[in-house]
């Protein structure tokens, strides 16, 4: 069968086949973002957002997206223009592996997109399907809490690697345009 | 928001002697500046101690990180693979039908034990150097299946699904043994034994497989039975302490790529933390030429000790060889859950005499570790449990360790972050709270009485050895500074009690001691070569699992060769491409593999000086490189980093290709330290308890870039959490696996996590690269023991069982109660 949908931003169609998952279909055609790590719905690192819920894509039907637009992790911001939620876990350290932060930042932005101004506790509610074995979620925590300050514009913005650093020309995406959606 | 222990306020740190000296990365644009003729390469650390972007970040967050099944687009004819594993505890396969499952279309190879392409030799699976102190134990295949999940057969099929379904139709036989799940009745006479002692090759020492043991050690200092006789009996306490299995949940399952190369070469893109361990035992037990093998490590999805195993990747070869085209073979989570590694339960005994004046002078520790079915990194984890934590009481004259490695019908045992160190640290740790409270003595002021300084002799960390090689001296120990400011974070001496009658509130601390690499069984080489535009690539055997080794290499590189560290490409863990290395383990990384790399920058750094002496025509002995650039203190002259390169390169009369080599092997092993405090409040009608707060600190002797530190002790904290209050596997009293998923299985989330405090303190180890030690397995060992005193310290009642549940708590109250 096939699949039309609107995948970050654009139109695309997919051969499918009616047992596939979205994870699978999105994977095999590139987008490699999301990542299997049980294939049960029950770790996050295959999280996209789907209409602009996050969504497990390996529990996904493909045929549930049919006509849905589908954002990953490959709709954000590129390695010299990251999107502020991406640039708030690379200057919070907020990653070791890695394996979970495509989900963890998909999640985060349905999260932000939707209260712009959580507070600690909301953050970790609101991530507490997406497993990290790497960090201990404090820096993934404090980098979210930073992504809502640089989006609402009361943080100094410093893709600069150095945690907390300041001081530094705001990166292009300050300029608005970062986000593909 | 800012970090507090972050590098913003880095330069406020009481204990960084040179931190308000450091250079701000990113204001170092590789150009002159004024005054900075005058700086004395390393006197200042212009990349140490800095929070360095870690190298693969961006492409991390922008998904661009490829992990080995991201390699899928580079193999269009890609089959995938699935193992068919044992579905009984313990027996022989009598026989295996796949005629169905061949017959199916899309279906490329089912192999069993007895096809040509499947070698029929014992092996260990442990990604150790050779020959592996590890028992040759297990085959690819296996007739003789001792845990439900040993590897029978397995299918190649043109994708995942068709080899799902094929792998079903697959059937087979068994002859059903009587199983053993017990570790002590495992060692009765009348057990069912689990290996025919000539199913082994290269036996461990105290191996007895008429009895079920993998191995039986023990070493003793002084004379351990006297000192208890001449002690006060009310002086001497024994305590028993007992750890469950942990699971690693490798956040990416294993994952491997077998295929042969145009070349004819065998390649592997695997997730693997020991790349050039696996090229040898890939060629040892295929018969193929080490030169013929090619490992290669992408980016991994961590590690952990899982991926310290060669555990897919013979299964996946044999496949490749049989279908004749690449395969791909990923484990699903269920199989990470029951048939791949964790951490060995153990069951543990601790006894210790003291003097009147509070001075420990006897320790006897034994350990009886459940091996599961197979000996991989058996004996060796066990060695730790005591070689661990022992080591933190240097000072006491009598001192026996003793362990026993038994075979069970369950899953095996093997590396995992800490190895042995947390089962160990339970065991000692709780017990010396246990002996100060009983005694009357403040828990705290009982360890900084006996515990390690610097300027110690430790003879504990050799005691299974003889002679004296590996008897090492403490050269730098923070421990005392690490009590100091961790009781002061956790609020110590004020602790308040909840106003509520049935909450009471504790705190406890554990000390807690690892090593930097295994002494005298390590190697890390490295070659740096320069370009001419002034840049540098840095080849390194050493293995980044995800904790930011490529950029701590890349910072020491650097550091020595005055440049930036985006000036240094980091190519790493590919066996064709890079020198070699034993690999990602035993807390290795940055003591040994770093220290390879400070050698090959030094050695490259003499040629920049000998061509800066011949452009500047002053002589290489004024000279230093930083800033970009050689430069001459006399003088202030400069060239750049960029004019020497093409000089070098390009020159008139003379050229040369500046490189650099550095191999490094060492018999030390110096140990980080740190102190783990937990704050708890428990319910003494239910049993139920809250963490409030967890503080750790941390001697890692320098910490090379801060925030990787302190991910590493969160991260490492987070799984000594889990290890305290929630991991543990189940099995049916068949040997069946209970928990198969991450909805079973009692991995902490954001939820679950208590506020936590990360507190470096610094120290210097003059053996290690500028000053540095290990951090990444230390603090795995301290939440179980912190969490037992502390629940010990609010209701008096001592917990000796992991996890801690409510209901054992409760139990114990119980008990005091009765
Ligand atoms: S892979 Fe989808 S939730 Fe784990
Ligand atoms: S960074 Fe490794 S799982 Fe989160």
């Amino acid at each position: 069968m096939q699949i039309e949908l609107e995948l970050n931003g654009r139109q695309r169609t997919f051969d499918a086949a009616k047992s596939d998952v979205l994870l699978d279909v999105l994977r095999r055609n590139g987008y490699t973002g999301p990542k299997r790590g049980c294939d049960t719905g029950a770790c996050g690192f295959c999280t996209v957002r789907i209409d602009g819920d996050p969504r497990m894509s390996c529990v996904t039907p493909v045929a549930k997206v049919d006509g849905a637009s589908v954002e990953t992790i490959e709709g954000l911001g590129d390695q010299n223009d990251l999107h502020p939620i991406q640039a708030a876990f690379v200057d919070n350290s907020a990653l070791q592996c890695g394996f979970c932060i495509p989900g963890m930042i998909m999640r985060s932005k349905a999260l932000l997109e939707e209260n712009p101004d959580p507070t600690e506790t909301e953050v970790r509610e609101a991530l507490s399907d997406n497993l990290c074995r790497c960090t201990g979620y404090k820096k993934i925590v404090e980098a979210v809490l930073d992504a809502a300050d640089r989006m609402n514009g009361d943080a100094p913005m410093a893709a600069d690697g150095g945690a907390g650093a300041v001081d530094c020309e705001a990166p292009p995406w300050s300029q608005g345009g970062g986000d593909t959606e | 928001m800012s970090d507090p222990e972050g590098s913003a306020s880095e330069n406020e740190r009481p204990d960084g002697h040179r931190a308000e000296e450091a250079v701000e990365t990113d204001a170092f644009p590789g150009e002159s500046e004024e005054g900075e003729s005058d700086r004395t390469p390393g006197e200042e650390r212009e990349h140490l101690t800095e929070d360095v972007e870690k190298d693969d970040a961006r492409k991390i967050v922008t998904g661009e990180a490829r992990y080995t099944a991201d390699y899928r687009d580079r193999f269009p004819d890609l089959a995938a693979g699935k193992v068919i594993r044992s579905d009984i505890a313990h027996g022989y396969v009598e026989a295996v039908d796949a005629s169905e499952a061949e017959a199916m279309d899309g279906v490329y190879a089912v192999v069993t034990p007895w096809d040509d392409v499947v070698p029929d030799k014992a092996y260990s699976s442990s990604g150790q150097s050779y020959p592996e102190p590890s028992p040759w134990d297990m085959r690819v295949l296996r007739e003789h299946v001792r845990f439900v999940g040993d590897p029978v057969a397995a299918v190649a099929a043109r994708d995942a699904e068709t080899a799902d379904r094929a792998a079903r139709k697959v059937t087979v036989e068994y002859e059903e043994l009587e199983p053993v799940l017990d570790p002590e009745r495992a060692t009765d006479p009348d057990a069912p034994r689990i290996f025919d002692p000539d199913e082994v090759e290269n036996k461990q020492s105290g191996a007895d497989y008429e009895r079920n043991l993998e191995s039986r050690f023990e070493g003793e200092i002084g004379d351990v039975e006297r000192a208890f006789e001449r002690a006060d009996d009310d002086r001497v306490v024994e305590t028993e302490w007992e750890t469950p299995y942990q699971s690693h949940c490798v956040p990416e399952p294993h994952t491997t790529i077998a295929y042969t190369d145009e070349d004819d070469r065998h390649s592997f893109i695997t997730a693997t933390q020991v790349p050039f361990h696996t090229r040898r035992q890939i060629a040892h037990l295929f018969d193929v030429p080490v030169r013929d093998v090619r490992v290669t490590k992408p980016r991994i999805g961590a590690g952990f000790g899982a991926k310290q195993e060669m555990a897919i990747e013979p299964i996946a070869f044999a496949l490749h060889l049989a279908a004749e085209r690449p395969v791909k073979l990923e484990m699903s989570r269920r199989e990470e859950f029951y048939a791949l590694r964790f951490r060995h339960p153990m069951r543990m005994r601790m006894k210790t005499a003291v003097s009147d004046d509070g001075r420990i002078e006897a320790m006897d520790l034994y350990t009886l570790s459940n091996a599961g079915a197979y000996g991989t990194h058996g004996m060796t984890v066990a060695n730790n449990v005591g070689t661990k934590p022992l080591p933190l009481y240097p000072r006491v004259p009598n001192v026996r360790f003793e362990g026993d490695v038994v075979h069970t019908n369950l899953p095996m045992g093997a590396a995992m972050r800490g190895y042995g160190a947390p089962q160990g640290h339970f065991a000692v740790e709780s017990h010396m709270d246990e002996v100060a409270r009983r005694l009357d003595l403040d828990p705290v002021e009982f360890r900084e009485r006996n515990a390690v300084r610097e300027g110690d002799v430790d003879r504990s960390v050799a005691i299974l050895k003889d002679g004296d090689r590996f008897t090492r001296e403490i050269r730098s120990c923070g421990l005392r500074e690490c009590i100091e400011r961790g009781k002061e974070a956790i609020g110590y001496d004020e602790t308040e009690q909840p106003d509520e009658d049935r909450l009471y509130r504790g705190v406890g601390m554990a000390l807690l001691a690892q090593g930097s690499g295994v002494a005298g069984r390590e190697l890390g080489a490295v070659r740096i070569r320069m370009n001419e535009d002034g840049s540098f690539h840095l080849q390194v055997g050493g293995v980044d699992t995800g904790t930011g080794a490529d950029t701590m290499f890349g910072q020491i590189a650097a550091e020595v060769l005055g440049c930036h560290p985006d000036d240094i490409v980091v190519i790493a863990s590919d066996t064709d491409l890079t020198p070699f290395d034993y690999g990602a383990y035993a807390s290795s990384t940055t003591y040994i593999s770093g220290e390879a790399v400070k050698e090959a920058a030094e050695e490259a750094r003499e040629r920049l000086l000998h061509w800066g002496a011949k452009m500047l025509d002053e002589p290489a002995d004024r000279l230093a490189t930083g800033g970009g650039e050689v430069y001459s203190e006399a003088t202030g002259e400069s060239v750049t980093l960029e004019d020497v390169g093409y000089e070098a390169t390009y020159g008139h009369d003379e050229r040369e290709q500046v490189l650099g080599d550095g191999s490094h092997s060492t018999d030390e092993s110096p140990p980080p330290y740190g102190a783990q405090f937990v704050d708890v409040t428990v319910d003494e009608e239910t049993g139920e308890y809250e963490i409030n707060e967890m503080v750790f600190a941390a001697d890692c002797g320098v910490a090379i870039n801060p925030a990787l530190v302190e991910g590493q002790i969160e991260g490492g904290e987070h799984m000594s959490l889990e290890y305290a209050t929630s991991g543990g596997l189940e099995f049916d009293d068949e040997g069946n696996p209970e928990v198969l998923g991450f909805r079973q299985y009692g991995m902490p989330r954001t939820t679950d996590h208590p506020p936590m405090e990360t507190i470096i303190v610094e120290t210097h180890e003059p053996t290690g690269p500028f000053g540095a030690k290990s951090i990444a397995e230390l603090p795995t060992n301290g939440v179980p023991p912190a969490l037992s005193n502390a629940i010990r310290d609010a209701v008096g009642v001592r917990v000796t069982e992991l996890p801690i549940t409510a209901d054992d708590v409760r139990a114990a109250l119980d008990e005091r109660d009765r």
